[in-house]
C-alpha cells in the first residue's frame, strides 16, 4: 500500500466506512433490541451483505425468471407482500400460484431461533434455500440454475471471490445462503415509540390510548407471555409454538385423518416444505407436521409484533385483515367468530378476555406504537377495513 | 458544668428506674411481644382464610387448589423478573396476577389489608427458607 | 431375543413402520420374559376435577384439560386397548360435575374403566358414581394380565358418618388437600379381604396391575399422599412376581419401587401440584427415585398437566407422560436396576433447571 498521506487518508476513510458498515449489524443494537445473534461461521462484512442483497433481489432464481425473494419480501412493504393474504408465486398458464401461508417479514427475523411459521428450518441460512425449490413459490427443480448463474455472471463471480475467496465449482449453495442470511441480519429495527417510552424514558412517546393499551397488553389482554416484553428488551416473541385457533378450527373433524396420513408419510424437511404449502388442510396441522408431537397440533410460531401495523394481514394464513380483527379473535378466546366452537388442541394460554370495545381499540393503538421509524411512512393497515 | 449535668441525669434515671417508669426504654416488654405475636398470627390466619376461599376470584377456584400450604410460591425469590408480567416485580404483584388470571378475579390494591394478610400467610408457610431474590 | 418397544413416535406410526425405520429406542429395549404377542397399551386419564360454578358454567380451565386429553387419546394409532379414568372426575362430587365429565369421557373411542377418587366420593358416598360407572372396586383380566381397581380413598367411619353436619360440609372438608380437618385415606379391612380372595385365584407368575387413587404408600400425610394401610395392602401383593401400582391423586410424576412392586403416579388433566419437598414445613418420605417434573408456567393452563399411555410389556409398565409446554417423559422399568426410571433424566448429571427447583 502506498504510504503517501493521501493513501493513508483514503485507506483510513475506507476502513472507517468498512467499520461503520460492518457494524451495522454488530454495533449497538436498535433501542429495545438485544445484539443480533451472528453465527461464528458466517460473520458480517459489508461486501457479504451487499452480495446477499443482490441475491435476494434476483428474479432469475425462479422457474419463470419472474420471482425473487424480494417479490414476497418487498423492502418497500417492510419485507412482506402486504396486503396479500398468501403470496403469489410463479405464474402457470398466466395465473400466479398460491401457497397456504402469509409471507412473514424479514425484519427482525434474525432474532428467531427457527424460521418459517412452523419452525421447520433451523436458521436463516437454511431457510433461504427452500423457497427456490417450492413448486408454488419459485418452482425450480433443483438449485443448479442458481449455481450456474452465480458461477458465471461476472458481477457474481467477482463478489463471491471477494467475499468467500471462492470461484467456479467452489461456489456452492452454502455461500449463496450465507450471503442471503448476512443481508437479512442487517434488517433489524427497534426504536419505535414504544421503545422510546419504555426503554428510552420518554414519557410522552406514547399517547394516552397507547399507554392504556400497554397496560392491557401486560394484564387483561394476556399478550406479554407469548409476545414477550422484558425489562431491557422486547423481541415480542417467545420463540415457541402455540395453537391460537386460527385455521385449525376449520379442519377440526379432519384432524385425526390428516394427522394419521402425515405420520405415515414420514416426510423429510424438504417434503414437509412442499406438502404444507401445497395443501391448505395439511398446512393447518402447523408444527405437528414438523415434530409429529401432539403439542404441535395446529400450533404456529409466535411472530414478532414489531411493525405489525404495516405488515397486514395477520396470522399464518393471512386470514385476519386488521389488527382489530386479531384482537377480537383473541378476545373471543381463540375463534374468529364469537361463539364458534373452540378447537380441542387450543393452547392453554388462550381464553376469552372480556375486553370492552374501547379496550380493544386501545390495544390496537398500542400495537401501532411498535412501528420502527424506517417503516413509519408505510400505510398503516391496522384499522383499514380491507374488502374481502 | 458537664459533670454536674451527667450526675443530674444519672440521678434522674436512677429515680425513674426505682420508680418503675420505663420512660426511655427501647426494649419491648414480654407482654407487648406476646400480644403482637398474636395480632400477627391473626393476620396470618386471615391470609389462610383468603387462601382457601373461593371469594378472591369469580370462578370458585381458590389459591390453595394449586398451592396447598402456599407451596410453590417461592416468596424468598422476590423481587424478581417475572416473565408473565415482563418486568421485575414484588411478590404481591404476582399474587394479583394469580387473582386475575387463574382465579379470574379483580386485583387487590397493593396496600390493602387483604393483600398484607395473603403475603403474611405465604411468608409464614415459607419461614426458615433463606432469601434468594431474583432466583428462578 | 430383544423385542423392541416402540417409542411414542413410532408407536403412532405403527409398530411395523418402527421396525422398518430401523429406529431402536435404546431406553425402552427390554429383555423378553414372556411372549411379545401379549404386549398391549392402554391410556390413563386422571384427576379432571370438573368444577361447577353456577347454572351450566364450569371452570373452563379444567374442562379444557379433559377435552384435550380425550381428543389426543383418540388420535393414538394403534388404538389403546382400553382407557382408565383415574379418579376425581368432579371437584365437589356434584351430579352436574360428574355428568359434565362423563359426557366428555363418552367421546373416547376405546372402552372405559374408572377408578374412584375422594372428590367423587364424599358427597354421596359414590351413589351417583355407581350409576354412571359401576362398582367402586372390581377386577378384570386382559391379555394375560390381572387388573384390580381399588377404592383407596375411604377413611375412618367416624369421620365419614359422624363428624360432619351435612354431606356438603363433609365433601368440602375432604376437598381441601392441605386441610388439617381431613382424614387419612385407606383401603380398609373389607376391601383388603376382597383383594386377598380375588388374588387367591391368580397365579403368582401372572402380572398384576393395581389401579388406585391414593398411592398405596405413605409419602406425605399432610396432603394425603398417603394410604394408612399401605403396608397391609403391599403384603397382600408381595407374593406376586410382577406387580405394578398405578395411582392418581398427586397430580405429578412420581415413581418408586418397594420390593417387587413398582409404583407409578399419573398426572392430572386439571392442574399440577407441588412436590411435598416444596413445602418448607413438611416432614415427608417422598421416594428419592423420582425425578420431578418441570415447574409449570401458570400462564399456560395446560402446563405440567397431561395424560399418559402405558405399554404393558412383559408384565412391566412403561408410562409415557404427555406433558404440555414441557418435555414429554417416559418412566419405564429398567431390568438392570430392577426399578422404574426416567429414561432420559434419571442420571443426576442430566437434570436441567427447573427440575432442580420445583
Amino acid at each position: 500500500m502506498k504510504r503517501t498521506l493521501l493513501g493513508v487518508l483514503v485507506a483510513a476513510g475506507l476502513a472507517a466506512t468498512a467499520v461503520l458498515a460492518a457494524d451495522a449489524a454488530t454495533a449497538k443494537p436498535p433501542l429495545g433490541l438485544p445484539p443480533v445473534p451472528i453465527p461464528a461461521d458466517n460473520l458480517q462484512t459489508p461486501e457479504k451483505v451487499a452480495l446477499g442483497d443482490k441475491l435476494f433481489d434476483d428474479k432469475r432464481f425462479s422457474a419463470t425468471g419472474q420471482v425473487a425473494c424480494a417479490t414476497c419480501h418487498d423492502s418497500k412493504k417492510a419485507f412482506t407482500d402486504s396486503p396479500l393474504r398468501v403470496s403469489d408465486g410463479i405464474k402457470k398458464a398466466g395465473k400466479a400460484l398460491n401457497g397456504t401461508r402469509n409471507a412473514p417479514t424479514v425484519v427482525n427475523a434474525a432474532y428467531f431461533d427457527v424460521q418459517f411459521w412452523d419452525g421447520r428450518s433451523p436458521s436463516l441460512e437454511d431457510q433461504s434455500q427452500h423457497p427456490f425449490l417450492n413448486p408454488v413459490e419459485m418452482g425450480l427443480k433443483d438449485h443448479q440454475p442458481i449455481l450456474k448463474i452465480v458461477r458465471s455472471d461476472p458481477a457474481y463471480v467477482k463478489a463471491f471471490e471477494q467475499v468467500f475467496g471462492k470461484k467456479g465449482a467452489q461456489v456452492t449453495m452454502k455461500e449463496v445462503q450465507q450471503a442471503i442470511a448476512a443481508f437479512e441480519r442487517t434488517k433489524v429495527s427497534g426504536n419505535s415509540a414504544f421503545d422510546r417510552y419504555f426503554y428510552g424514558g420518554e414519557s410522552g412517546a406514547l399517547t394516552d390510548a397507547q399507554k392504556r393499551g400497554f397496560d392491557l397488553y401486560v394484564n387483561k389482554g394476556r399478550c406479554v407471555s407469548c409476545h414477550r416484553i422484558e425489562q431491557t428488551q422486547a423481541l415480542f416473541t417467545d420463540n415457541r409454538f402455540h395453537n391460537v385457533g386460527v385455521g385449525i378450527n376449520d379442519i377440526q373433524k379432519d384432524v385425526p385423518a390428516l394427522a394419521g396420513e402425515f405420520l405415515q408419510a414420514k416426510a423429510t424437511l424438504a417434503q414437509v416444505d412442499v406438502k404444507v404449502l401445497g395443501d391448505k388442510r395439511t398446512s393447518e396441522l402447523g408444527r405437528f407436521a414438523v415434530t409429529r408431537d401432539f403439542e404441535g397440533l395446529g400450533a404456529f410460531k409466535t411472530p414478532t409484533l414489531r411493525n405489525a401495523a404495516v405488515t397486514s394481514p395477520y396470522m399464518h394464513d393471512g386470514s385476519l385483515k386488521t389488527l382489530k380483527d386479531v384482537v377480537v379473535h383473541y378476545n373471543n378466546g381463540g375463534v374468529t367468530k364469537e361463539g364458534d366452537p373452540v378447537n380441542d388442541f387450543l393452547s392453554g394460554g388462550i381464553r376469552p378476555l372480556n375486553l370492552t370495545e374501547p379496550e380493544i381499540d386501545d390495544l390496537v393503538s398500542f400495537m401501532e406504537a411498535l412501528t420502527s421509524p424506517e417503516y413509519a411512512s408505510l400505510p398503516s393497515a391496522a384499522r383499514m377495513e380491507v374488502k374481502p | 458544668m458537664k459533670r454536674k449535668i451527667a450526675v443530674a441525669l444519672a440521678a434522674a434515671v436512677a429515680l425513674a428506674v426505682v420508680g418503675g417508669i420505663a420512660i426511655q426504654a427501647d426494649e419491648f416488654t414480654k407482654k407487648d411481644q406476646e400480644r403482637w405475636e398474636k395480632e400477627y398470627m391473626s393476620v396470618v390466619q386471615k391470609g389462610r382464610a383468603l387462601w382457601t376461599s373461593p371469594q378472591l376470584g369469580t370462578n370458585g377456584v381458590a389459591c390453595a387448589q394449586c398451592h396447598p400450604n402456599a407451596a410453590n410460591t417461592h416468596p424468598e425469590t422476590y423481587p424478581k423478573f417475572q416473565q408473565q408480567l415482563g418486568r421485575v416485580i414484588a411478590l404481591r404483584e404476582m399474587i394479583n396476577w394469580c387473582i386475575q388470571q387463574p382465579l379470574e378475579g379483580k386485583p387487590l390494591a397493593l396496600d390493602s389489608p387483604d393483600m398484607v394478610a395473603l403475603e403474611a400467610y405465604v411468608a409464614y408457610e415459607r419461614r426458615g427458607v433463606a432469601l434468594a431474590p431474583g432466583k428462578h | 431375543m430383544n423385542p423392541i418397544v416402540p417409542s411414542r413416535r413410532d408407536f403412532l406410526k405403527g409398530a411395523a413402520a418402527a421396525a422398518a425405520a430401523g429406529v431402536v429406542p435404546m431406553s425402552l429395549v427390554k429383555l423378553a420374559f414372556a411372549d411379545p404377542a401379549q404386549d398391549f397399551t392402554f391410556a390413563y386419564i386422571s384427576d379432571a376435577h370438573i368444577q361447577h360454578i353456577s347454572g351450566n358454567k364450569f371452570v373452563r380451565n379444567w374442562d379444557r384439560g379433559l377435552i384435550r386429553a380425550v381428543a389426543e387419546t383418540n388420535l393414538l394409532t394403534p388404538k389403546p386397548d382400553f382407557v382408565m379414568f383415574g379418579g376425581d372426575l368432579g371437584q365437589l362430587g356434584m351430579k352436574e360435575e360428574l355428568d359434565h365429565g362423563a359426557e366428555m369421557l363418552s367421546k373416547l373411542r376405546a372402552p372405559l374403566h374408572c377408578v374412584m377418587g375422594e372428590h367423587d366420593y364424599y358427597l354421596d358416598l359414590g351413589e351417583y358414581w355407581s350409576k354412571l360407572f359401576g362398582p367402586h372396586w372390581y377386577s378384570f383380566d386382559h391379555k394375560g394380565v390381572h387388573f384390580v381397581v381399588l377404592n383407596s380413598i375411604l377413611t375412618h367411619d367416624e369421620w365419614t358418618y359422624n363428624r360432619w353436619p351435612s354431606a356438603e360440609e363433609r365433601m368440602l372438608q375432604m376437598a381441601g388437600l392441605d386441610n388439617p380437618n381431613g382424614s387419612p385415606f385407606m383401603v380398609g379391612e373389607k376391601q383388603r379381604a376382597w383383594l386377598e380372595a380375588d388374588l387367591d385365584k391368580v397365579a403368582k407368575t401372572t402380572p398384576v396391575v393395581v389401579f388406585s387413587h391414593s398411592p398405596l404408600q405413605k409419602l406425605y400425610k399432610g396432603w394425603n399422599f398417603w394410604t394408612d394401610d399401605a403396608e397391609q395392602v403391599q403384603a397382600i401383593l408381595a407374593p406376586f412376581e410382577k406387580v405394578n401400582v398405578i395411582y392418581g391423586h398427586v397430580h405429578q410424576i412420581q415413581y418408586n419401587q418397594i420390593g417387587n412392586i413398582s409404583f407409578n403416579a399419573v398426572m392430572a388433566t386439571a392442574w399440577p401440584w407441588p412436590y411435598p419437598n416444596a413445602y418448607a414445613q413438611a416432614q415427608h418420605t417422598m421416594p428419592v427415585l423420582t425425578v420431578p417434573m418441570n415447574r409449570a408456567d401458570p400462564f399456560f393452563e395446560r402446563d405440567a398437566t397431561g395424560w399418559q399411555f402405558i405399554d404393558v410389556h412383559t408384565g412391566r409398565v412403561a408410562l409415557k407422560y404427555n406433558l404440555y409446554n414441557n418435555t414429554a417423559r417416559t418412566v419405564a422399568w429398567n431390568p438392570a436396576t430392577g426399578k422404574p426410571e426416567d429414561t432420559v433424566f434419571q442420571d443426576p448429571a442430566k437434570r436441567v433447571p427447573p427440575q432442580v427447583h420445583y
